[in-house]
């Protein structure tokens, strides 16, 4: 059994009625909750850590955890603006040092990746730590293929999984998310997404990853791709094309990960099918749209993609890498309606799901892939921005 | 009776000997007078059209100017006031964003309005002159005054059209439907046909013949698609029934035992 972990002491003391810890629970259900509160209460201290819950319901299984009420935010599958803009206020309010935020299904991460994840902001100088998950070779597959790479090449940070689900980050860096996601509230779109990873790189800020074991994701109250993929991808594209003047700058590639996750093969031969049928049916019908956003080049590696055979079906690291960088300037250049340039996206996406499947079910582990392919985008990196800057440049 | 005679034999050969230069003086004079009235009346219809006309373009060239006039002033009191970071602040990372800055977008804007203006204001003016100008035809002018906004709509509708077809080739593509273009097709034919039916009826040309005919085209390409789309999709419809049907009889039978999943699923997020 878990002993409670007793934070690191400090300097200065914290003041009365706060704490050097501010947990910040999504909305989830009660069960989850309890769940959530029986791992807190064997990991930390309850004198140091100060949660904040959507629902204030009572700890039944330690009775001496503070618990105080968070503002209610729309329930959501990741962690939205109005999230950190809480996060902020309440730490603020009560001096906590860091934050932990957490999001649903928080019941599912190990004790220890609770306190690993608070070790690394308060004792180590870090401004962001984000859990690195053991996933499954059939799950996160978005994150593998677009915003694991995109966040990686673009702002040379290591953590495999940008999207913000659970992360612990010190009060400047709350400060910080604070202000992005004011932007979107004052908007009233307190459920938009903020990509954590980006800000901090921008601000300079240090960024570590802690490993964690397996975890079960929430999924969308509507998990149709057509909406989420879309929503997500323009999320990071209007995110990459705002701090355009960061990541156009020349930046050090990080290390190589170690692969920690050696997961097995995705045994998805019935899935694949039906994803190049899909992108078959794309080929033979959105060719018109696809030619203006991208170029002659990526265009014939498609038609070779779309004439072979379903056990050959792979497609390049690099076309991927160009496709995915062709749509984003696409994006910024407003070159059709960006719902439909995100649209038409979809396809291509099924199409690299699938031939990731293949390549995983023929000696490469999808972790490896994966690596590839991060490695492909930052290879085609100064494609990506030779056309962001000379848009109008002879493109092959 | 035979002096009666005389005297016609003795006319007729007068009457042959004077008629052919009697008879071309006559045509040159007719000719002549023709082509002067022809020529008077062109000259004529020119004069009454030449003020319209004038009109016309002074009121165009002159609402341009006060709209560049305009767009630049506000340009640069829009930059004073520094418009861009505040909307950007506004904003925020919204999802719709448009290609230029607001402060351009607001001086295109005004710019575009004042020259729309003048096109209005110059057609209302050669409008005036034309009904003051009784000589004129009265069957062209209806058509030009008209025709600004014919265009609009002919624009807006070509717009719109090409909108929806990529909306719904997108849609019917990513929805794995075989007849995706087929679909696309009809959507944007059935705007064309309501675009190019409204054009004449702001026209007024066809009368109730526009109206008839964009019915039969409109209920035409309906029928199509919708038969198009029932046949294509029966297997669809009937699986969609039968899981709806499969979905009831689980929620119905509480007691049975859920069958274990054989497979993971994949989990895109």
């Amino acid at each position: 059994m878990a002993t409670a972990h007793s934070l690191p002491v400090t300097a200065e003391p914290t003041t009365t009625g706060g704490a050097r810890l501010l947990i910040l629970l999504a909305a989830m259900p009660d069960e989850h909750l309890q769940e959530v509160y029986a791992q807190l209460g064997q990991v930390f201290s309850p004198s140091d850590v100060l949660i904040a819950a959507p629902e204030t319901i009572a700890p039944s299984a330690n009775g001496s955890l503070r618990v105080i009420t968070a503002p209610q935010s729309r329930p959501s599958w990741v962690l939205t603006a109005a999230d950190f803009a809480n996060a902020h206020e309440l730490a603020v309010a009560h001096s906590a040092e860091a934050v932990l935020l957490l999001g649903p299904e928080a019941n599912t991460l190990q004790p220890s990746t609770l306190t690993a994840l608070a070790d690394a902001v308060l004792t180590a100088p870090n401004d962001l730590a984000v859990p690195g998950y053991d996933l499954s070779p059939r799950a996160g597959l978005v994150n593998s293929a677009i915003l694991f790479p995109v966040t990686r090449a673009l702002f040379a940070t290591r953590p495999r999984y940008p999207l913000a689900v659970d992360m612990a980050f010190s009060a400047r860096m709350a400060a910080r998310m604070a202000n992005a996601a004011q932007r979107f509230l004052r908007m009233n779109q307190g459920e938009a997404q903020l990509w954590p990873l980006n800000e901090a790189a921008v601000a300079g800020f240090t960024v570590t990853e802690v490993m964690a074991g397996p975890r079960k994701f929430a999924q969308p109250a509507d998990p149709d791709l057509n909406k989420i993929l879309p929503l997500l991808a323009g999320s990071l594209f209007a995110d990459v094309e705002a701090k355009a003047a960061f990541w156009q700058r020349p930046r050090q590639a990080p290390p190589a990960r170690a692969m920690q996750h050696q997961s097995q093969a995705a045994d998805g031969a019935s899935d694949t099918a039906a994803m190049m049928q899909a992108f078959r049916l794309a080929y033979t019908n959105l060719q018109e749209i696809w030619s203006l956003v991208l170029p002659p080049n990526a265009l014939l590696g498609l038609k070779r993609l779309s004439l072979l055979e379903a056990s050959d079906f792979r497609m390049p690291d690099n076309l991927w890498a160009r496709i995915v960088y062709d749509f984003l300037l696409a994006w910024r250049l407003r070159t059709i309606n960006r719902g439909h340039l995100l649209g038409a996206l979809v396809p291509l996406y099924l199409a690299w799901v699938a031939s990731h499947f293949h390549t995983t079910e023929n000696g490469v582990t999808p972790e490896q892939h994966i690596e590839a392919v991060a490695a492909a985008f930052e290879a085609e990196k100064p494609y990506l921005v030779s056309r962001w800057r000379w848009p109008d440049r002879f493109n092959p | 009776m035979t002096a009666l005679l005389a005297t016609i034999l003795q006319d007729q050969p007068l009457q042959n000997a004077t008629s052919p230069y009697m008879t071309n003086a006559t045509i040159w004079h007719h000719m002549s007078d023709a082509l002067n009235q022809s020529f008077y009346r062109v000259v004529t219809l020119l004069i009454a059209i030449l003020p319209g006309l004038l009109a016309f373009f002074v009121a165009l060239v002159l609402f341009t100017l006060i709209g560049m006039v305009v767009s630049a002033i506000l340009r640069r009191a829009l930059t004073w006031l520094r418009f861009d970071d505040r909307i950007a602040k506004m904003r925020g990372d919204a999802n719709w964003t448009p290609s230029s800055t607001p402060i351009a977008i607001v001086a295109r804007v005004s710019f575009w309005a004042n020259v729309l203006l003048g096109l209005i204001i110059g057609v209302s003016a050669f409008d005036t002159s034309y009904a003051t100008a009784a000589v004129l035809p009265i069957s062209l002018l209806p058509y030009l005054t008209r025709s600004v906004g014919a265009i609009l709509l002919l624009i807006a509708g070509n717009i719109v059209a090409r909108f929806l077809a990529r909306s719904v080739l997108i849609g019917a593509v990513n929805a794995q439907l075989q007849y995706a273009r087929f679909l696309a097709l009809g959507v944007k034919w059935m705007v064309l046909v309501l675009t190019a039916a409204m054009v004449l009826e702001h026209l007024e040309i066809g009368g109730a013949v526009v109206e008839l005919a964009f019915g039969i085209l409109f209920g035409g390409i309906v029928l199509t698609l919708a038969l198009a789309v029932g046949l294509g999709s029966r297997d669809l419809v009937s699986r969609s029934l039968e899981s709806r049907v499969e979905r009831v009889g689980e929620h119905t039978a509480e007691s049975a035992p859920s069958p274990a999943p054989h497979a993971e699923s994949i989990q895109h997020f």
